[in-house]
């Protein structure tokens, strides 16, 4: 019988384990090991590493390429602070601007194809005048497959569909993992010099509206476990109350693409077909003032392609088909939907924490270290805002050889054997009962409360209801949860990672007693206040095993921003007077 | 315990199931010898691709993108002329993949192909690999009668960046195709010489938008002051794309006469024009172009907004 | 309390005719992000793959992977 729940547990040493193998994991494997090819390096995924993560089938372009000649660390510096209202730690900005022009040549040797000019020069799509960020992958389907052959060429070890479920910890430093199969149910304890997290974002905390648990924008097997992990073992998460928000297409929940449709003159319309925000850059002004007119009598919002030529429309489809959401072509057939003719519904996706997008990650400096000696995080889940694939490459390679020569200097430390067996008999409670509740609708219950209480706009005593409601699930989780097989068992582990982060997003969100980040922090009761929360929000582990949270100031600035740039994300409202041409 | 580490048998043994009777076995055994990322592999991929079931064929054609060099080449090549259609296009889409220079070795002598498919596959396989001595086919492949096989091999001259050849390039931007003539302006992009330019200026008048597009585009790289006058008219182009090329070429050439050209196509309800043209008006830096610039200090659009104010401090600091 | 049993149609169709699970192939369940295929025996003795768990991200691995094209994911219904 597949799925079987086994009895087991294995112990394995390494110098450095990299959990999570989707666009970050991969490249601070490779980077370790061909820093000290004698570095035991292992990479363990939930699923297989050949077609994990959020980029699993691709992705169309890059949205933050820093090219010398066409923009500047210090202007993308400057512009990732202003789009993230002023609270940003800029030296990982300014580091991952200057470092990852040779990870797009590297990721080129390595078979993923850049758009190149006709003389064979990068072909840098303009978008803003004074920075140009936009690179298109015409092969960017590839992406995850040229990655396996470079895991292969470098003997990393892979280890495939087994589920970290914690750190293992002493009081100075990381020491490993725990870690279960997906399909057996048997333990693997990871002894690790260093361990570094590339586990995604919090993909399925908000429900979407659709009610399909597995319908998020997020890949759904991001469900947050690098956040949770982080937590218990003590670990600092920023800015959680920022949460990831975007504009996608109703139900089909894929991205609507400012960036493939905007340069070439599509632009998000209210039900009329006019335009009511005038950039489509996802921020969380923009994303209010989409939130507002889906409430008004102007709504639905749609994304309007059909005044554009019809040279124009078909390059549209041909990249959004294509790559990164082959699916989107089928789901639009389906309805009979015509670009050349109709508008595309849009709506508002589910809440999730993701620092590819917003700031809501594991805090994280320069090197990609977080709080806990030896541990790091990298990609969606750290907090280096509005990262994207990128910086997911670019700070799994810092993370990678920074980790490295931590390894090198150290051995390995103590693991607690209590803690394994405690966590054993965590994992394994929802097996030995003979009936209770199964892990979908705890999942299912929680995420409906996310949806009731905690999207934004945030209102005080909603969000103290979901505590309420979120410690009910939670008793039920950890009293009456049953699971009939390995793969059901992976379910529940999940559960509790959503339920771990959607106490962390009521908590973070308590915490901040003012607005900011446009709708992703939208507290009714406050106006922004940068008097007081000038400040990063770092929230942990308290005594009490539950959430609480302190304010860190943001580091001095290597990038000056004048006074008259700051608002530059507001007032996107088109203006009554103005008239379509 | 159930298996740890991902384990992979030697290559030898993978190529074993090469000879199993059933095209599944072998199949199998194709994907496995490509997840090998080992280069042994390749000999054995070469003999699968003439396989006497096509499914087996092409999955060694689409294996075969895992590998570069000679040899990965000239498998592919065998596997263009195959019957099916399925294994022609699997082989085609691998070529471009193509990285290593040496795989142009495989791929030179098929340029002079008679057929359509295979001529097309290997131009466009050979455009990355930059291989001088791909320059002469691809002359006399512009006077193919089939226009993809002329874009490509106007492709393959545009990489080459060999300036021996504008007057091939000249020719094909003349083209009956639109899609040539506009691939051979923007292959000009690296020729810097009044020669080019003068092409460039006469595609703007062309009569398909896109073609007029890469040329406002292209003299960017290639254009001096020469096509001034030119771009200034292009500013009344029935699309706005051109326009918005015509506006970035002129604000990086430095055209500062422009300058009140540009002002008024601010009021033009496009923010992609609008963001462009204050981009340019910064860069051109006109006082007198001040007036349309303070009437966008507060436009809707966040990028309109920072390049108006970017382009009014820049005459500021005069 | 028990468990009912809730019926769903899947999006996720396999080929019986074209699959070759009894060849070895497991490239659609080894690629699967969310692992929700599996290989199960048919009534003639031969083995084919399946959706056994509803919980598709409609990402498409399994499709564009299959060596056989047996493969084709359709958008969940709820979604659809």
């Amino acid at each position: 019988m597949s799925d079987e729940i086994l009895d087991g547990i294995t112990q394995i040493d390494c110098d450095v384990l990299v959990i999570g193998g989707g666009t970050a994991g991969p490249m601070a494997a490779l980077k370790a090991k061909r820093k000290n090819p004698k570095a035991n390096v292992v990479l363990l995924d939930k699923a297989n590493v050949k077609r994990s993560g959020a980029i699993s089938m691709g992705m169309d372009g890059l949205n933050n390429s820093v090219i010398p000649g066409y923009a500047t660390p210090e202007q993308y510096t400057k512009e990732i602070t202003i789009a993230n209202d002023g609270i940003c730690d800029q030296a990982a900005v300014y580091r991952y601007a200057e470092e990852c022009y040779p990870i797009i040549q590297e990721l080129d040797s390595f078979g993923i194809r850049f758009q190149k000019d006709n003389n064979g020069e990068y072909d840098v799509k303009k978008v803003h005048h004074i920075g140009t960020y936009v690179l298109p992958m015409p092969n960017g389907d590839t992406v995850k497959k040229a990655l396996y052959r470079q895991l292969r060429k470098s003997r990393i070890n892979i280890i495939n569909r087994y589920m970290a479920t914690r750190l293992l910890t002493t009081e100075e430093r990381v020491a490993g993992a725990i870690c279960v199969n997906t399909r057996t149910a048997e333990f693997l304890v990871v002894r690790a010099k260093s361990v570094i997290m590339s586990m995604g974002a919090a993909g399925r905390l908000g429900l979407p509206s659709s009610g399909y648990l597995y319908g998020t924008y997020e890949n759904a097997s991001n469900s947050g476990e690098g956040y949770a992990m982080s937590y218990h073992a003590g670990a600092a998460l920023a800015n959680l109350e920022c949460y990831q928000i975007n504009p996608l297409i109703k139900d089909y929940n894929g991205p609507a693409c400012a960036y493939v449709a905007g340069p070439l003159g599509g632009y998000t319309a209210n039900a009329g077909g006019e335009r009511f925000i005038e950039c489509d850059y996802w921020s969380g002004q923009m994303m209010q003032e989409f939130h507002d007119e889906l409430q008004s009598g102007n709504g639905p919002v749609y994304l309007k392609l059909n005044h554009l030529a019809e040279e124009t429309v078909s390059e549209i489809e041909r990249v959004l088909h294509i790559v990164e959401r082959p699916t989107r072509g089928h789901f639009h057939a389906g309805r009979g939907t015509d670009y050349r003719k109709d508008m595309i519904e849009m709506h508002i996706s589910e809440i999730g924490f993701c620092s590819g997008h917003s700031a809501s990650g594991v805090y994280v400096d320069e090197n990609a270290r977080t709080t806990i000696p030896g541990l790091y995080a990298a990609g969606d889940m750290a907090n280096v805002p509005h990262n994207y694939m990128l910086g997911a490459f670019t700070n799994g390679a810092i993370a990678g050889e920074d980790a490295l020569d931590f390894s090198a200097d150290v051995d390995f430390a103590e693991i607690d054997k209590d803690a394994i067996e405690a966590e054993r008999a965590r994992v394994l409670a929802p097996t030995k009962r003979t009936d209770g509740i199964p892990p979908n609708q705890i999942e299912y219950k929680t995420r409906r409360f996310v949806n009731d209480y905690l999207q934004p706009p945030k209102v005080t005593a909603k969000m103290q209801l979901a505590q309420q409601r979120f410690e009910e699930v939670r008793d039920d989780m950890e009293n009456h949860m049953y699971v009939r097989d390995s793969h059901e068992l992976m379910r529940s582990l999940e559960a509790s990672s959503i339920l771990d982060c959607a106490d962390m997003a009521a908590s973070a969100s308590l915490y901040r007693t003012e607005s900011r980040w446009g709708l992703y922090h939208n507290r009714v009761e406050y106006q922004r206040d940068d008097e007081n929360w000038f400040c990063h929000t770092l929230l942990t582990k308290g005594e009490d095993g539950k959430p609480t949270s302190r304010k860190e100031p943001v580091k001095p600035y290597i990038v000056e921003i004048a006074d008259d740039e700051k608002d530059a994300y507001n007032k996107q409202r088109v203006k009554a007077t103005a008239t379509a041409e | 315990m159930s298996q740890l580490f991902e384990e992979f048998d030697e290559i030898s043994t993978l190529a074993e199931g090469l000879d199993d009777a059933e095209a599944g076995g072998r199949i199998m055994a194709v994907i496995e010898l490509a997840n090998s990322a080992d280069p042994e592999a390749i000999p054995h991929l070469a003999k699968a691709i003439i396989d006497p079931d096509e499914g087996v064929r092409k999955q060694a054609a689409l294996a075969l993108t895992a590998f570069d060099g000679s040899a990965t080449a000239a498998a592919l090549v065998v596997a263009l002329g195959d019957e099916s259609q399925a294994v022609r296009e699997a082989a085609a889409l691998s070529l471009t993949e193509l990285k290593d220079p040496e795989a142009g070795d495989a791929l030179l002598p098929v340029l002079t192909d008679s057929n359509e498919f295979t001529l097309l596959a290997c131009l466009a396989g050979i455009t990355e690999l930059r291989r001088p001595e791909a320059m002469a086919p691809a002359i006399a492949a512009l006077a193919h009668t089939s226009p993809m096989v002329r874009c490509q091999a106007v492709s393959v001259i545009g990489w080459l960046q060999d300036s021996t050849a504008i007057p091939a390039l000249r020719s094909a931007a003349t083209d009956e195709h639109p899609t040539v003539r506009r691939t051979a302006l923007a292959a000009l992009g690296f020729n810097k010489s009044d020669h080019s330019e003068k092409i460039l200026i006469s595609g703007l008048d062309d009569k398909d938008w896109q073609v007029r597009e890469a040329a406002a585009e292209t003299l960017t790289k290639s254009g001096s002051h020469t096509c001034i006058a030119d771009l200034i008219n292009a500013l009344n182009d029935e699309y706005w794309q051109v326009r918005l090329k015509a506006v970035r070429t002129l604000g990086r050439l430095g055209a500062s006469e422009s300058a009140l050209h540009i002002g008024p196509l601010m009021s033009i309800d496009v923010p992609n024009l609008r963001k462009e043209c204050a981009a340019a008006l910064g860069e051109l830096c006109v006082p007198a172009s001040r007036e349309f610039l303070e009437l966008f200090k507060d436009d809707g659009d966040p990028d309109v907004r920072k390049n108006v104010r970017w382009a009014l401090g820049k005459i500021d600091s005069l | 309390m028990p468990l009912a049993h809730a019926a769903s149609t899947v999006p996720v169709v396999v080929n019986d005719d074209l699959c070759i699970a009894d060849k070895g192939c497991t490239v659609c369940v080894e690629v699967c992000p969310l692992d929700v295929l599996r290989i199960t025996d048919l009534l003639d003795g031969r083995k084919t793959a399946h959706m056994k768990y509803d919980e598709c991200w409609y990402c498409m691995p399994c499709e564009a992977d299959c060596p056989t094209g047996a493969v084709t994911v359709n958008i969940p219904y709820l979604l659809k």
